[in-house]
Formats: structure tokens, sequence, C-alpha cells
């Protein structure tokens, strides 16, 4: 039953009001609320808005640098768009792309489910499962840069340790060539699995953490055995966590320059680049900045459409699931 | 199918003295076939007992044993038990159908066969219309039905059903307590039944096992818990409303022995036949038990008399509280009783009906 509340009237106050307390108004200048809305969003107009509505601009137009800084720059319509994907190096870096997704950001994906599975499984004690976990999640701690320097070293074909033991464990009679053409992209691959697969793990981990004991124990008496249960409860229940994985290391494919940059140079011939550092290579290198700007609005627009299917798919998800 | 034999089993969870001792010392067996329920009230030890029976917890001490094979160290599901849980556990990505088919599907059965199944026990426990549903969506009370629905599709050879009717309104609770019964009389299957409300156990169980404070108290039928309890804590939990418990002094008259309450003026004859276990007993103090039921309203030379404090009116009866000296008592008398706050009543009693106990131990002397 609902009470009507007369102002004043401590009679009609529902017992949980505190009726000696007074409201008092709060005095401040209209300034503050203004002030405390308008900052982040000032913030956010200077760092995100702007540069965007600026890029899409100059997308539209021949800059290059001189034109930017003397304001010598025309409307050429959609050309640069056309450059950017009627040039084969476009297409072949949306290739490695793909490549770089489906074996880079797929396989951490799936790495760091299988071991976080297996560490909460099978590790039962907590200490060797805080060791193991600290173990794991260390290169994530690493700067991509230094992954980078690190990786070439263990990769370096003449003296480099990756080889040094597959000779040794008789896996391989001669040295693997990782940076030349064709393997590049896989060496690069193999370093940012090492670098990142942390972060799926971690997710998934604290994922399983949470799971309810008690579904667990319903399963041991309806008589479930142990890869039963992970795949008909443990994956469906983890399903949405797993999917906030794809997408970090998804998002993460589309700005991948760091890693590029130090290990290959794209190289050799182009053939490890990725459309994030061809748009780095003609933006700050090559000075080309209508046309860098082209390519970050194409990468901007394919990673909205993939993020945007994934977001589809977990509102379906969690509605199925009856949780929105 | 089993008989279910616990000896001396005793569950300590932690150690040392942050250590809580949940199941102290439980003997019990469950015949073969047979419905046993376990009431007591909440914290006592139940579901604890239960989960060393289906083996979710080690047992810290004794042996449990199924069917004369001993249990302690097998999995769950070499045991062959069935459990619906107090929290109901469901599996939150299944379905509901997917949820009461899980244990056939784990055992391989067809999907057709899985679904047929599954159907006619939502039709037994009402749920027809929620197949298609998940967990997540569904009431407490819908969900516990689901959780008893999947303990009950398969054919183990012990049910364990912990506290499955805590959520249900009272008139579904009362037609599911009817289908489990004549359910349980299908299948002649050996069935433990937790709770904590009498009513659900002296309904259900071809036996109740009184459980307080981690200890057996009890084991019996409805008639030897109500005429018989061990103790005053048996007396005082089993029957509604609760006894009434006196505290009175032996008094030996002219060969015959009375008792006479302390505080008040109320007088009990003890039957010849019960004054030898008084005598064995030696002490002469005395705490009696009472069952308002056991109490008749009289007019003509009543046994006790008193000024009536409440009348509760409950429907088909009343409950009166009526004071006299420094005693409360209580009786079940028929709704028509016109008796208001301040007027007068009177009571006999049959000597038979009272409970005497010792006032120390609790235990019944008599
Ligand atoms: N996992 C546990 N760890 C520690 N204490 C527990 C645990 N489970 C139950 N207890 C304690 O054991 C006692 C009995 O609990 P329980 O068996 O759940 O009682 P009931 O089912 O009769 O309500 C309670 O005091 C409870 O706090
Ligand atoms: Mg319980």
């Amino acid at each position: 039953m609902r009470q009507a509340i007369v102002r004043g009237d401590p009679s009609t106050y529902p017992d949980w009001f505190d009726g000696k307390r007074r409201q008092r108004p709060l005095i401040v200048s209209r300034w503050v609320p203004i002030a405390m809305v308008g900052l982040p969003v000032a913030v956010l107009l200077a760092i995100v808005i702007y540069p965007t509505v600026w890029m899409f601009y100059h997308s539209l137009r021949d800059t290059n640098i001189t034109g930017l800084f003397t304001g010598n720059h025309a409307y050429i319509g959609f050309a640069n768009y056309a450059t950017v994907l009627g040039s084969e190096r476009f297409q072949d870096s949306l290739i490695h792309l793909l490549q770089y997704l489906s074996f880079g950001a797929v396989l951490q994906v799936i790495l760091g489910t299988v071991l976080a599975l297996i560490l909460y499984e099978v590790v039962r004690s907590n200490l060797w499962r805080t060791v193991i976990l600290i173990l794991v999640v260390l290169p994530m701690m690493l700067p991509p840069s230094i992954v980078g320097v690190l990786w070439r070293f263990l990769l370096t074909p003449s003296n480099g340790a990756v080889n040094q033991a597959l000779l040794d464990l008789g896996l391989i009679s001669a040295h693997i060539e990782w940076f030349n053409a064709g393997i590049s992209l896989w060496s690069i691959i193999i370093a940012d699995v090492w670098n990142w697969t942390a972060l799926p793990f971690l997710i998934v981990y604290s994922g399983r953490v949470s799971l309810p004991p008690a579904v667990y124990e319903a399963a041991r008496v309806d008589g479930a055995g142990q890869w039963k249960v992970v795949r008909r409860i443990t994956l469906p229940m983890l399903k949405e966590v797993i999917a906030i994985a794809f997408i970090l290391r998804f998002t993460d494919a589309f700005k991948f320059v760091d890693l590029v940059y130090v290990m290959t140079s794209g190289g050799p011939a182009q053939s490890s680049e990725l459309p994030t550092y061809i748009a780095f290579q003609r933006g700050i290198r090559e000075f080309a900045i209508g046309e860098a700007a082209a390519y970050a609005i194409i990468i901007f627009a394919i990673s909205a459409v993939i993020v945007t299917l994934f977001l589809q798919y977990m509102k379906r998800v969690m509605r199925a699931q009856g949780l929105a | 199918m089993s008989n279910v034999i616990l000896s001396k089993v005793n569950k300590i969870y932690g150690a040392g003295r942050t250590g809580v001792h949940a199941v102290r010392d439980l003997d019990l067996t469950v015949n073969d076939g047979e419905f046993m329920a376990l009431l007591g009230p909440s914290g006592c030890g139940k579901t604890s007992t239960l989960r060393m029976i289906v083996g979710l917890e080690a047992i810290t001490s004794g042996d449990i044993h199924f069917g004369g094979v001993r249990v302690n160290d097998l999995e769950p599901r070499e045991r062959n038990v069935a459990m619906a849980f107090e929290t109901y556990a469901l599996y939150p990505n299944f379905t509901v159908e997917e949820n009461l088919a899980f244990p056939l599907e784990v055992r391989g059965v067809p999907a057709d066969e899985r679904r047929r199944r599954a159907r006619e026990l939502a039709e037994l426990l009402r749920i027809t219309e929620i197949l298609t549903a998940r967990p997540p969506v569904l009431s407490g009370g819908q969900q516990q039905r689901v959780s008893l629905g999947r303990a009950l599709i398969r054919e183990p050879a012990v049910f364990i059903l912990d506290e499955v009717m805590s959520h249900l309104d009272a008139h579904l609770k009362f037609q599911m307590l009817f289908d489990l019964k004549r359910l349980h009389q299908e299948l002649r299957r050996t069935m433990i039944y937790v709770t904590h409300d009498q009513v659900e156990a002296l309904a259900l169980a071809d036996r109740v096992a009184v459980m307080s404070n981690a200890a057996l108290q009890q084991v019996g039928d409805r008639n030897a818990l109500y005429n018989r309890p061990t103790n005053m804590f048996v007396a005082d939990f089993i029957g509604e409303p609760p006894t009434t418990f006196i505290a009175v002094e032996r008094c030996d008259r002219a060969g015959a022995i009375e008792l006479r309450a302390i505080g008040a003026d109320i007088v009990f004859d003890v039957a010849a036949e019960r004054a030898s276990a008084l005598d064995a007993h030696g002490g002469r103090r005395f705490t009696v038990g009472i069952r308002p039921q056991n109490l008749y309203p009289c007019d003509h030379d009543p046994r006790m008399a008193g000024k009536v404090v409440i009348n509760e009116y409950l429907g088909e009866r009343s409950i009166l509280s009526i004071v006299t000296g420094d005693v409360t008592l209580r009786a079940l008398v028929p709704p028509e009783t016109r008796l208001a706050p301040g007027d007068h009543a009177g009571f006999s009693l049959d000597p038979r009906d009272v409970m005497i106990f010792d006032t120390e131990s609790g235990v019944l002397v008599a």
C-alpha cells in the first residue's frame, strides 16, 4: 500500500525516514554542475571527437606535410579511399590482418581459456595456483617494444635460442629463417601470443572462479564426467566472458603497430604489414596525411563493424539466459 | 535398491578451536524402500548429514553403508544417489527441460526418450509451461520444483531430498506432498527427505528422525514421536501448538503419587503403572509436559482452572492461553468455544496424556 507523504507532516513520513534530519538545500554556484559535466565533455571533445573529425576532414583532401602547415590542400572527394582500397599493399595487409586475427588473437583466446581451465581444474593447491598465475601473467607486464626486441633475439636465425633449441631437440635439421618473407608475420604472431595470451587467461580464470560451486556438485551427483562438465556446463557458462576476451584482443589487433615496427618493420618487402602499420608508415614517415587519414577511417569502420557484431551476439546470449 | 546405514558418523568442519561439530555420533538405519524424514531446526546438521550420504562431503569419522557396501570413499555417481539441493543448484545455461533431462543425458539415454521422461515429470510437478525457460527467470518455487524433478527423473538406489518444498505456497505444497508420497509408493525406493517442517515430515515419512544440535534425538513413526517423545526437545518440537511444560514436585499421599505444580494450583495424578518409573528415578522434582490437544474444556469439577488471556481463532480450531498462578497453559479447543480474555475456564485431562521428564537432562521418565 502506498501512502501519500505530506511535506512538513511527520505523521505521514515512512518509517525509514529520519524525521529529525532537515533537508538542507545544497547551495553551490550554478556553474559547479556545468563545470563538472563540462570538463569531461571538453576533454572528450579534445582527444576523441576533434581528432576524428579532423581525420575525416583530411581523408577527403590531398593534404601532405607542407600542405598541412601552409593550409594548402584541396578537396578531392573519395580519391584517397579509392587509392587505399585499390592498392595491392592494402589488400595484402588485410589478408595479413586476417591471418593475424585467426591465428594470433584466436589462438590467444583458445590457449588462454585452455590454460585457465587446466589451472583451475587440475591444480588444487592455492599456493601453486598463485605461483602459476604470476608466471603466466609475467609476459603481459612487458611493453610490446621490449617483447619485440626480445623475440628478435630469440628468433635470430643463425644463433637464436629458438632455432638452437629446435635443432637440439632434433625437430629441424636446418635453421628456420624466421624473418624471411612468408615467415616473418608468423614470428610476429608467435611473439604476440607469448605477450598477450595472459589476458584471455586472466579473464577466463576469474570467470571460472566466480561460477557457482553448487552447480558442479549437482553435476557430480548427476554423474557427469569431467569432460562432459567442461563441454556442457563450464564453457557455455563462460560464453560471455570468452566473448569479452575476444573483443579485447580483436580491438587490439586494429591498433597493432609496435611489434611489427620493432620486429620486421613490415618487411621483408611489406610481407608482414598490417593496415595500421601502413597508416603509420604513410602518415608519419611519408607525410601523406590525407591517405593515412583514409586508412585510419577504413580501419575504424572495419573494427566498428566487428565489435558491433560481437556486441549483438553478446546481447543475444545474455537475453537467452534471461540476463538482459 | 538398498538400505542406508550410518554408524557413529561425525562431521567437523575446519579444525581446532574454530572447528564446527556439525554432526555428532549419528547412528541411523534407513530400511530398503523406506521413506525417512530427517527433521530438525535450521542449523542442526541435516544438510551436512545428507552431503555425507551423497558423497559431497568427507566423513570426519564413522561409516556409511549402502546395502552392505561401505561407501565412505566412493564418488557420488558410484553411490547411485540422486539429490535435490536446498539451494536448487540448477544449470543456469540449460532450459528447464535440459535441466530435468541432464542426468539421463549423462547416462546416454536417447534424446526422444529424455524428452518424454522430462515432459512426464514436468506434468507431475506442474511446470509444463516453463519447460523452455531458463532458471534465472524462474521464481523460487518453480526452481525448486525443477530441482526436485531433476532428482526424480532417474531411479537411483537412494533419493536424497533437501528441503524441497520450503518455497512452495501451502496449497501447492499439499498437492506436491501427495504426489511425492504416491510416487514413493509406486517406486518403492529408499528416500531420505530433509525438512524443518514437521507437517511435511509427519505427512510423508514412514519414520521420522529428529535431530537437534548436531545429534539424533529420536527415530520413530508419528505415534512414537507424539506420544512417547524421548526427551523434552522432541516433545516441544513435534506437535503444534507446542507442548506446555510445568515444573512439578512429587507428593506421596496414601499410597498414590501426585505431582503438584510449583507456583500454581494444579495437581497431576500419576497412574499406578507409571509410579514404578518415578520410584526408579528417585528424584522429587520433575517437569511435566501436556499437549494443548489433551486439555478438554470442562465446567464441572475441573482438574485445573485459570483465566483466559488470549483466544486465537484459527478456523477449524482455537488456541486458548490460560494463566493460573505462575503457569501459562495452552489448550486447543473447538472454534465454537466462546471464551473471551478475562473469562474463567476449567479443564480436565487424562492422566495417561501427561508426559513426565527429568528436569535436568530433559529425558522422558514416564
Ligand atoms: N562448509 C561449512 N563450513 C563450516 N561450517 C559449516 C559448513 N556447512 C555447514 N556448516 C555449519 O554446520 C552446522 C550445520 O549446518 P547444516 O548441516 O547446513 O544444517 P541444516 O541443514 O540442518 O540447517 C551449522 O552450524 C553450519 O553453520
Ligand atoms: Mg539445510
